[in-house]
């Protein structure tokens, strides 16, 4: 259970939960299988992904399950690549552990689009922004994909030597060995350093995690038209004075041309209503506070940094099952009418008190909830104001969001 | 008497010329065009003026030609007490060397907006530092190098640029041809831009937000002065970059071509443009010219929704000084075409490209004051612009509106000590955006 010492700064251990081995059949036989009779042989990339071998056992490691202690949850089981690399039930949270009935406490993110994350700081003015994880405290792919193998509520590894021990059954061992080194399995956190920088470079040099061949790509490139409500839907997008989801989403290429990624990095306190489908949340006293905690421990005195989580990109949003950190939201079009009229009409969203008044922020406490955002736009709002976007303009921002599924084919 | 006078300026500004030729063609040609104005006071020697400028022109271009080192000789040998405009065209520019010359212009500003006095500003504008090397009687080096707002580091706002560096080759038939990063001849002031050179403390609306001043493209420039006071430059050089534009930002409200100009920084090249202009100085005092230049505007730029983009930006121009009264005035228009798919992926953004924006002015000068050491200019100006006039259709319910006719009115004065140094003072006055009412001072050179 040592710490990964390649990851100093960053606390390590968290959640996300995950259970179920699903039916990414064709992919995981593909991965598990290969390398396995390859003693000598020199090792080359795979003929037909085009990935280097760091990135190619990344791959197998990616999608083997036998290095949980379950022996039935890999990344992939999570991260599944035919759901946008993100879950593919609607848990709000994941079940782990031996017997994957360990509940986890946020929802899974997509795996889609983190390369280009920036390590996690604090920009000039102070905006806290970048890193991985919910809470931005992995500063690289690598360190983030520590957490997994060993959190109790996910792959539950009693420590990296213990993942070792599992890496040395795998049918891609050898293949490990000849990449890293004929020691490199005799020290377990080098040798699980190793499956770390591997993980990172499979998702780094492989397309599929940032394939950009969405609907909205091909339209950028003037290759095809939007329909009418989906344009519509980016004009409600963008506006400064309707939507504003650009404020943090951004949705225009850079002035360097590169694609949008539908995030600026940043952190920010929404005030998502409590989750009482998460186990955590029974006990009253139970909150997840994303920058200062509990997960994330270097902030926790930055009180005013309590409730906000890192700003994810809304690429292949349509295809998630849950939205928000603790997974609320089972549907994007709730998630969108969430925006516009939380502020306008809480009691949709909040519980009751004894006096039948909304609790609005009731997932913070009392102290924190003056850090939501409640000044920009969408979120400038009192009751009795009309909301920012009318159904039907959820309705077209819905259909527009719908553009950013990757892998559209024109009719 | 004024005959020995005329005869000393004119022989002054023959012998300088090729400490003149440091700065730009046009800066030679707008002190030609003084010279012609002082000839034109002196009546009794009038009667040949025309001839005379052209005779002036033709031999200034043959001396320009003449190695530097006689005439830096001559120069120094010339008589302290020679008229003030034949000391203006004297005093430019350091030797540093028998064939190298440094010059120089930079400027101070203080800016006072009339109803919000806490964004008074002052800005050490820019700094510019020029070198000019003639390696022969017929080819010449011309750089220049600027820094603007004072301080430049990754986190201010300053710049550091190369606002000029080209090779120059004189051929015997009056042709130049011309080699590197050049400024494009459009309007009045984009070659001719040093704060000595304008009235009023900024450089007007139309030659920044039309034509964006200092406007320079890296390529080759063919250009020749005709006996009857015709000019022709033309080119094909770099253009414009359209996927730089940003529609979140305001730049491109501010100066559409301001926003995507490339300014010879690795600049994308797969699509080029031409550019040509014609000047007629026939009549002493006067100038007549207009310039177009085009170009797509893609660059070929992988997926990029406006490869077919193409823009045009012409100018007609007309400058007249007869005795103590400077008259012009500037008409400059852009196109920016096939726009369509691109701005609907600017859909609800503030600033869509514009496919048309335009703006004209006109202004009078009076030198109301001179004596030797100073002279005193009051001026006004009108200007018109909107640098978002049009947009191309967009479907229905996305519609952008055009940005709003602005009209500016500036007045004031430039008070010259001597012929390298200016102290102005003006005030703006705008019709839409009253906000931006300013008074200003400035404080400027140019050697």
């Amino acid at each position: 259970m040592s710490q990964n010492n390649v990851a100093a700064q960053i606390r390590v251990r968290k959640k996300i939960g995950l259970p179920l081995a699903f039916a990414m059949a064709g992919l995981l036989a593909a991965c598990g299988g290969g390398g396995g009779n390859s003693a000598s042989t020199p090792i080359t990339p795979a003929p037909d992904s085009g990935l280097s071998q760091v990135a190619s056992l990344g791959k197998k490691i990616f999608s083997d399950q036998s290095l949980s202690a379950s022996g039935k949850q890999s990344c992939a089981t999570c991260h599944n690549p035919d759901n946008a690399h993100a879950q593919s039930n609607d848990l709000a949270v994941q079940l782990g552990g031996a017997n994957l009935d360990v509940p986890g406490f946020r929802a899974v993110p997509s795996l889609r689009y983190l390369n280009l994350t920036p390590a996690f700081f604090f920009a000039s003015d102070g905006t806290p922004t970048g890193g991985f994880n919910r809470d931005g405290r992995a500063n690289t792919l690598a360190d983030q994909s520590q957490r997994p193998f060993l959190a109790p509520h996910e792959m539950a590894n009693g420590g990296k030597a213990d993942v070792i021990v599992k890496l040395k059954q795998a049918a891609y061992v050898e293949e490990f060995r000849q990449v890293f080194g004929a020691a490199i399995l005799d020290n377990s956190d080098d040798a699980f350093n190793r499956i770390q920088l591997a993980l990172q470079q499979y998702q780094k040099e492989d397309a599929e995690f940032h394939p950009y061949d969405s609907k909205y790509d091909q339209f950028l490139a003037g290759k095809v038209p939007l329909e009418a409500a989906e344009l519509r839907g980016l004009a409600l997008f963008n506006n400064p004075t309707k939507g504003n989801c650009v404020a943090c989403h951004l949705s225009a290429k850079g002035s360097d041309g590169s694609s949008p990624l539908f995030t600026d990095f940043t952190f920010d306190n929404l005030g998502v209503p409590r989750n009482p489908a998460i186990a955590a949340t029974a006990d009253p006293a139970y909150y997840d506070l994303g920058l200062c905690g509990p997960d994330r421990t270097d902030l926790s005195n930055r009180s005013e940094l309590c409730g906000k989580f890192k700003v994810p990109t809304l690429r292949n949003v349509a295809t998630r099952k849950v939205f928000f950190h603790n997974g609320y939201f089972k549907t994007l079009r709730e998630a969108v009418s969430f925006y516009v009229k939380r502020d306008t009409n809480p009691e949709l969203w909040y519980p009751a008190d004894a006096s039948g008044v909304a609790q609005k922020f009731n997932d913070l406490p009392e102290q924190y909830r003056k850090n939501v955002n409640v000044t920009e736009v969408p979120y400038n709002r009192q009751p009795n104001m009309p909301p920012a976007l009318s159904d039907s303009e959820v309705d077209d921002v819905v259909q527009f969001l719908g553009t950013l599924t990757d892998g559209y084919k024109a009719q | 008497m004024k005959k020995n006078i005329l005869a000393q300026a004119i022989a002054l500004a023959l012998m300088a010329s090729p400490l003149a030729a440091s700065a730009s063609e046009a800066e030679l040609l707008k002190r030609l065009d003084k010279l012609a104005a002082e000839v034109e006071q002196l009546k009794a020697e009038l009667a040949a003026t025309k001839k005379k400028t052209d005779t002036v022109e033709q031999r200034q271009d043959a001396l320009a030609a003449a190695p530097a080192a006689p005439a830096a000789v001559a120069v120094a040998a010339a008589p302290a007490a020679a008229a003030p405009v034949s000391m203006a065209a004297a005093s430019p520019a350091t030797m540093l060397g028998p064939n190298t010359v440094l010059s120089s212009y930079g400027e101070v500003n203080y800016t006072r907006p009339r109803h919000d006095s806490s964004k008074a500003q002052t800005d050490v504008a820019r700094a510019v530092i020029g070198i000019t090397h003639r390696f022969d009687e017929k080819t010449k080096m011309v750089a220049e190098f600027e820094w603007e707002h004072a301080v430049t580091s990754a986190s201010d706002k300053g710049e550091t640029e190369v606002e000029q560096l080209y090779v120059e080759r004189e051929f015997n038939n009056g042709l130049r041809a011309k080699g590197g990063l050049f400024l494009i001849p459009a309007g009045l002031l984009n070659t001719n831009h040093e704060p000595t050179a304008y009235y009023g403390v900024y450089r007007n609306f139309v030659e920044t937000a039309i034509i964006p001043s200092t406007w320079r493209e890296a390529g080759l420039g063919l250009s020749q002065t005709l006996d009857n006071g015709l000019s022709w430059d033309t080119g094909l050089t770099t253009g414009f970059d359209l996927s730089k534009w940003d529609a979140s930002s305001t730049d491109g409200r501010t100066s559409p071509l301001g926003s995507i100009h490339q300014e010879g920084q690795m600049a994308k090249s797969h699509d080029l443009s031409v550019f040509g202009a014609l000047n007629w100085r026939g009549v002493p005092g006067l100038l007549l010219g207009g310039s177009v230049f085009t170009g797509k505007v893609g660059q070929k730029t992988p997926d990029f929704a406006a490869q077919d983009a193409r823009l045009t930006l012409w100018d007609l121009h007309a400058r007249y000084t007869p005795g103590k009264w400077d008259l012009s005035a500037v008409y400059a228009r852009g196109t920016i075409s096939n726009t369509e798919a691109l701005n609907q992926t600017f859909a609800g953004q503030p600033t869509p490209v514009p496919s048309s924006f335009y703006g004209w002015y006109t202004q009078a000068a009076y030198q109301l004051w001179k004596n030797s050491d100073y002279a005193l200019t009051p001026f006004v100006r009108y200007e018109r612009f909107n640098t978002a006039n049009g947009y191309a259709a967009m479907p229905a319910g996305l519609a952008v509106a055009t940005g709003p006719n602005e009209g500016v009115w500036t007045t004031g004065l430039n008070f010259n000590v001597g012929e390298g140094v200016v102290l102005k003072a003006d005030y703006q006055k705008f019709k839409v955006d009253t906000a931006r009412d300013r008074f200003n001072l400035g404080l400027g050179y140019a050697f």
